[in-house]
């Protein structure tokens, strides 16, 4: 772990370094600060940070329960004091520890556009926020396919699958509805005087709370403009409803997010109680 | 220490218990044994909460198993017949997992794992990683981690599958030394000739049911009076048979050139009258002997369900 730590955020640095050597050059070159550049620096760290998480929690979850169970160390487990619950969180939260260990000691490359005052702490809190809400969530996932499975392949395959169905999935379904909006709009006749609505994605957008993804491009954009405008909550909402849940989407959305962990974890102690679980 | 009831328990259309009922007394060495298929494994999955039974009760140190499923974890260890080992783990460190899974921590948990490991005589092996260890070391491991919680009842699963004869008197030593410390000990094994050394009690099971269980001594002692007594007369052979034939006790003779073989139902002190008997009629024997039971005859005589040959006709 130390070593990765190491790896990790000498990267990091290295890539920090470069692009702060690169905005002094600028500076005497062309005689103007480009402060874009620290703004993408950050924005280029928290999306790493963010990746990470998604994608090597369940790599470290979904094999930790089958895992077990090929090791034949899981009945083990049971004849123990170990309950089911006691050993689904220490699963998740080992993986979940370590993996946030590895975001919290790149905060300080983080903090380097504080040098030219860009990001607040509030803003790093809810990055943070977002990143345990992704992290439960993809783990939560590991945990239940890992529970289920018998074989860590297997498990592995389906917790992919799932996630890039909430992922990409629900993303494409918006994409293809709002194609499909543009389309129809584009053929419709408006009286003189009157303007086309905005294309939507409809109801399919709600879909998006549950996605990970859509909820840090929503964090990012908000701190950072200019940035992932491709994939924003205004154009997939279109001149749709102004309600509670579209003007506080980050909230709910990890909000939502958290209850789906809550049950996928819930799911997953159910799933490996051995008395409940017996095959007939 | 362990009392099962009417156990019973179906897979499908497979029963694989059947009204199980058995007893271990505190301090027991109690063999189980049984042939391929007849409940053994399940039997112990189901006292060691790893399998609900559809029937029946299991009472471990006096309390229900299922209703105080926490509490009796802290009376039994379990070593399964497959090792179930952490490979990328030390000796030391897989030790003090388990004992962080009693809830032991720290100092304690240290003093613990090593008092064990140098009982298991592994103190010196502590460092090493547990995929290094040989496969007598790793059920000595095994057998420190099961006591890690020091339970009144070890239940083991085939422990000595696999070793080689040095081993499996080494783990023999070790388990007789841990009955003689106070300790309950299930075992379950094929190794028919070991558990008779070793046990002071045994249980047969067959088709789920327990067919025969009591002390060892006593159970050898009933295949013994109801075995086939051996004897070679020199001269007086008519006066020998017709003394025989009158004997009530006496059940079926047969002859093969000198040697005599008779079903005699009776003790030790009956044997000594009749031969007594032969004597006195005129009888010069050469040989009078009764052949010695063993575990093995009494396993294959009851699994092939011939149950006219078992110990229980010698109660009738």
């Amino acid at each position: 772990m130390p070593l990765i730590i190491l790896i990790f955020n000498g990267l990091l640095a290295v890539v920090s370094l470069l692009n702060m050597y690169q905005a002094v050059a600028q500076v005497r070159i062309l005689g103007q600060v480009q402060y874009s550049s620290f703004l993408q620096l950050y924005a280029f760290v928290a999306t790493l940070e963010f990746l990470l998480l998604m994608f090597i929690m369940p790599a470290l979850t979904s094999g930790s329960i089958s895992g077990e169970r090929e090791r034949q160390t899981l009945e083990l487990l049971f004849t123990t004091k170990m309950t089911p619950s006691d050993i689904v969180t220490g699963k998740l939260f080992s993986a979940l520890g370590q993996l946030l260990v590895l975001v919290v000691s790149s905060f300080p490359v983080l903090l380097v556009t504080f040098v030219y005052g860009s990001v607040d702490f509030l803003d790093l809190g809810i990055l943070m926020i977002c990143y345990v809400t992704v992290a439960v969530f993809a783990g939560g996932l590991g945990i239940l396919f890992s529970s289920l499975m018998r074989r860590s392949t297997f498990s592995n395959v389906c917790t992919y699958g799932m996630l890039l169905l909430i992922a990409a999935g629900t993303l494409l379904l918006n994409l293809f509805l709002l194609n499909m909006s543009s389309l129809r709009i584009r053929n419709m006749t408006v009286p003189l005087g009157e303007v086309k609505p905005a294309a939507d994605s409809g109801g399919a957008v709600y879909l998006l709370l549950l996605n990970p993804v859509m909820t840090f491009c929503e964090i990012l954009r908000g701190q950072v403009s200019g940035i992932i405008e491709n994939v924003s909550l205004e154009r997939f909402l279109g001149s749709g409803p102004d309600n509670f849940v579209t003007q506080n989407w980050v909230f709910v959305s990890i909000g939502l997010q958290l209850a789906v962990s809550l049950l996928l974890i819930w799911g997953a102690i159910r799933v490996l109680n051995p008395i409940k679980n017996e095959k007939n | 220490m362990l009392r099962i009831r009417g156990l019973k328990k179906k897979f499908k259309n497979f029963q694989a218990l059947n009204g199980l009922d058995m007893d271990v007394e505190e301090g027991a060495l109690y063999g189980f044994v049984g042939p391929n298929g007849a409940g053994k494994t399940t039997a112990i999955r189901v006292i060691t909460g790893l399998l609900k039974p559809d029937e029946g009760t299991v009472e471990i140190d006096g309390k229900d198993a299922f209703r105080f499923r926490m509490e009796v974890r802290d009376a039994f260890g379990y070593v399964p017949d497959e090792f179930g080992m952490y490979d990328n783990l030390k000796v030391g460190e897989y030790m003090e997992f388990f004992a962080a899974c009693y809830g032991y921590t720290g100092l304690v948990a240290r003093n613990r794992c090593m008092q064990l490991l140098r009982q298991m005589k592994l103190e010196d092996r502590a460092d090493a990683f547990v995929d290094s260890l040989s496969r007598g070391m790793k059920q000595r491991l095994c057998l420190a981690r099961a006591m890690i919680h020091e339970p009144k009842l070890l239940v083991l699963d085939e422990p000595t599958s696999g070793m080689d004869p040095r081993t499996r008197l080494e783990f023999k030593e070790v388990l007789k030394e841990l009955c003689a410390e106070g300790k309950t000990i299930l075992i379950s094994s094929h190794m028919l000739s070991e558990l008779s050394q070793m046990c002071t009690d045994i249980g047969i099971i067959d088709a789920g049911r327990i067919v025969l269980a009591g002390s060892m001594s006593e159970i050898l002692q009933k295949v013994n009076d109801s075995n086939p007594l051996h004897i070679r007369v020199l001269e007086g052979r008519a006066q020998a048979l017709s003394f025989l034939q009158g004997d009530s006790r006496v059940k079926t003779i047969s002859i093969q050139q000198e040697d005599i073989t008779i079903q005699f139902h009776g003790n030790s002190r009956d044997e000594a009258g009749l031969l007594e008997g032969l004597l006195a009629a005129g009888a010069r024997v050469n040989a009078f002997m009764r052949e010695q039971g063993d575990l093995e005859s009494i396993f294959m005589q009851i699994t092939n369900h011939d149950m006219e040959k078992v110990v229980m006709r010698g109660e009738e």
